[in-house]
């Protein structure tokens, strides 16, 4: 696998349960600062519950998550909060609250109990409006806006919590194409010019390709491989880990790997022996 | 686009800030407390009321005025300021619009604790039963909410189908109660339905206390709650401690709702009307969500006391019933809607 840059989190041995089912199985996962990694993986595979791991909403029974080599579990909520952003898988808020009034929801991590609204709180708030375009929405309703104008102001929410670290659960579901790549390119500025730390789960592998830095395939539970798109978009890997007949094709727009899938893989899946 | 042009706020379009919201807030209540001081049975002139306020010549207008209206247009207030937080918070951590210390149960816990207090361990000081109120709704908070939880979440109409069954049930143990120790029927009537009639100017001076360190309480968690209006992985990814601040929300609300219920009993749905008039009044944020839903409460439910002296005059009708009716249908506008 090609050399990344150095880690800014990194999963060490993480076994988490719920109950009798081992949903994370000793996976280990390093994270590249400024890059983005995308998580992929079929349903169950684990990936949503290691990205919420990686936020501390899920505890493991076993291992550690290392934030700049010191273990997230001996930091404290708002300071993990002031350097991990988290937009939730379907996230929601009551349909009248106005825009603005989500976006300065992110500023709580960076406030004390009765502190003041301060300058920088709007500062914060007016960026992230700003760069996610919803600046002119900001006295809207969120309930009346559309699919690709309420992920835009939750994005903006994360934004204002200003992290370096940010974690997207799905965060392109139920948005048409359009609003897809929409939403995934002002991801991808926001590595690109702030140079900040992105993970995604993402379920569609053809976007997973395309805006991936590092692209990891989880499989029940484990890291089955990681590695540049062109590196893991293979039939064989497909076909074991989403179960697929695919072809490989390079897009030619973007010159990343696209998938094309025939059907079901016929081949049975091998497990590999450690 | 029209999609994308920024269409007026729905609150802005009232077309006025939060200071003259405010203002406009505090103006109504001591416009309706004066009301509750001159307006009822007998009317008095603004001239008689300030005379009997500051002398106590012992007069029967005198009597009237400082003895009798003048708790009520205290004890009103106060326990529609705390109605009007509690419903605030209820319906914040329950993410239900049609929650309200009613809803959940919350009135009637506190009322059968005060009943089973006074009944059968014999408490009789007032800060005994109003301590014991708020056990009661603490308690009950408890109970829904774990009864909620463990039927398989927490989902709004859930929470309100067991509140609802915990509120009938205490209920009607408080009436088994007092129907089984008729002696102290008369007295504890009032924990059936809410009134202000006849309660002394001490229950004023003992709620005030709990009702402020209940404010005080929903206030330092002002972000916390706002921050909980989104679901709960937001705000644990904004960093917030969701069991901590749950606890000590649902303390606040006990207090609030314990220190009404200790001073009028029950007052039937001013938890659930207010805090929808104090959201389209200074919208979601908590910090002004509260303090509007304190003075909307106040205003709403002296009002609801002068209205009571009037409906079947020379009659009076019990507070409890306006606001039962007027939360009836709103509570029913509300549900046509599907806000639940």
């Amino acid at each position: 696998m090609a050399e990344l840059a150095p880690s800014r989190i990194e999963v060490r041995d993480l076994t988490l349960m719920y109950g009798h089912d081992t949903v994370l199985d000793a996976l280990s996962l390093p994270i590249p600062a400024g890059k983005v990694t995308v998580l992929a993986g079929p349903n169950g595979c684990g990936k949503s519950t290691l990205l919420r791991a990686i936020r501390r909403l899920h505890l493991g029974q076993r291992g550690q998550i290392l934030l700049d080599g010191v273990d997230i579990g001996s930091l404290g909520a708002k300071d993990l909060a002031r350097q991990i952003g988290l937009l939730a898988q379907s996230p929601s808020a009551p349909p009248d609250m106005s825009v603005e009034e989500l976006v300065r929801l992110g500023r709580y991590p960076h406030q004390a109990m009765l502190q003041p609204w301060s300058e920088k709180d709007g500062a914060a708030v007016h960026r992230a409006m700003e760069g996610t375009g919803v600046d002119n929405l900001r006295h809207r309703r969120i309930g009346s806006l559309s699919g690709g104008q309420l992920q835009r102001a939750w994005i903006a929410m994360v934004l204002a919590q200003e992290t370096d670290i940010i974690c997207l659960d799905e965060p392109v579901n139920h948005l048409d194409m359009a609003h897809q790549l929409d939403c995934l390119d002002l991801v991808a500025k926001l590595n690109r010019e702030d140079g900040r730390t992105i993970v995604l789960v993402l379920h569609d592998l053809n976007l997973a390709a395309r805006y991936a830095d590092q692209l990891v395939f989880v499989h029940e539970g484990r890291v089955r491989a990681l590695g540049k798109p062109e590196e893991l978009m293979m039939p064989e890997l497909l076909a074991e880990v989403f179960e697929v007949d695919a072809a490989i094709m390079t897009d030619p727009v973007h010159g990343r790997p696209i998938c094309i899938p025939r059907g079901r893989a016929k081949v049975k899946r091998v497990r590999e022996v450690a | 686009m029209a999609s994308t042009m920024a269409l007026p706020n729905r609150r802005s379009r009232l077309g006025a800030s939060k200071a003259t919201v405010y203002a406009g807030l505090i103006g109504l209540m001591a416009l309706s407390m004066l009301m509750s001081l001159t307006l009822g049975y007998k009317i008095y002139s603004l001239d008689q009321v300030f005379g009997a306020l500051f002398a106590h010549d012992g007069s029967e207008t005198a009597v009237v005025i400082a003895g009798l209206r003048l708790p009520r247009a205290l004890i009103a207030p106060l326990t529609g300021a705390a109605l009007g937080m509690a419903g605030v918070i209820v319906q914040t951590l329950s993410r239900n619009r049609i929650a309200s210390p009613d809803t959940l149960g919350l009135n009637g816990g506190a009322s059968l604790a005060v009943v089973v207090g006074s009944v059968v361990f014999g408490v009789q000081s007032l800060a005994g039963l109003s301590l014991a109120a708020a056990f009661g709704a603490f308690i009950t908070s408890i109970v829904v909410f774990g009864v909620a939880a463990s039927a398989g979440g927490l989902s709004p109409l859930k929470i309100v189908l067991v509140g609802v069954t915990f509120a009938s049930l205490s209920h009607a143990l408080v009436e088994v109660i007092l129907t089984s120790n008729e002696a102290q029927l008369q007295q504890l009537l009032f924990w059936l339905s809410g009134a202000f009639v006849d309660r002394p100017i001490s229950l004023f001076y003992n709620g005030l206390p709990v009702v402020l360190v209940g404010a005080v309480l929903g206030i330092g968690l002002s972000r916390a709650l706002d921050a909980l209006q989104a679901d709960d992985s937001t705000a644990a990814g904004l960093g917030v401690p969701l069991a901590a601040v749950r606890g000590v929300a649902f303390l606040a609300v006990a207090l609030l709702t314990g220190a009404a219920v200790s001073m009028a009993g029950p007052v039937a749905f001013v938890g659930l009307v207010v805090p929808h008039a104090a959201r389209r009044l200074v919208g979601l944020r908590h910090i002004h969500q509260l303090p509007a839903a304190a003075l909307f409460g106040a205003v709403y439910t002296t009002l609801a006391d002068v209205a009571a002296r009037f409906v079947i005059y020379p009659v009076e009708a019990p507070v409890g019933a306006i606001t039962a009716v007027v939360g009836a249908v709103v509570l029913l506008v509300l549900l046509a809607r599907r806000a639940a």
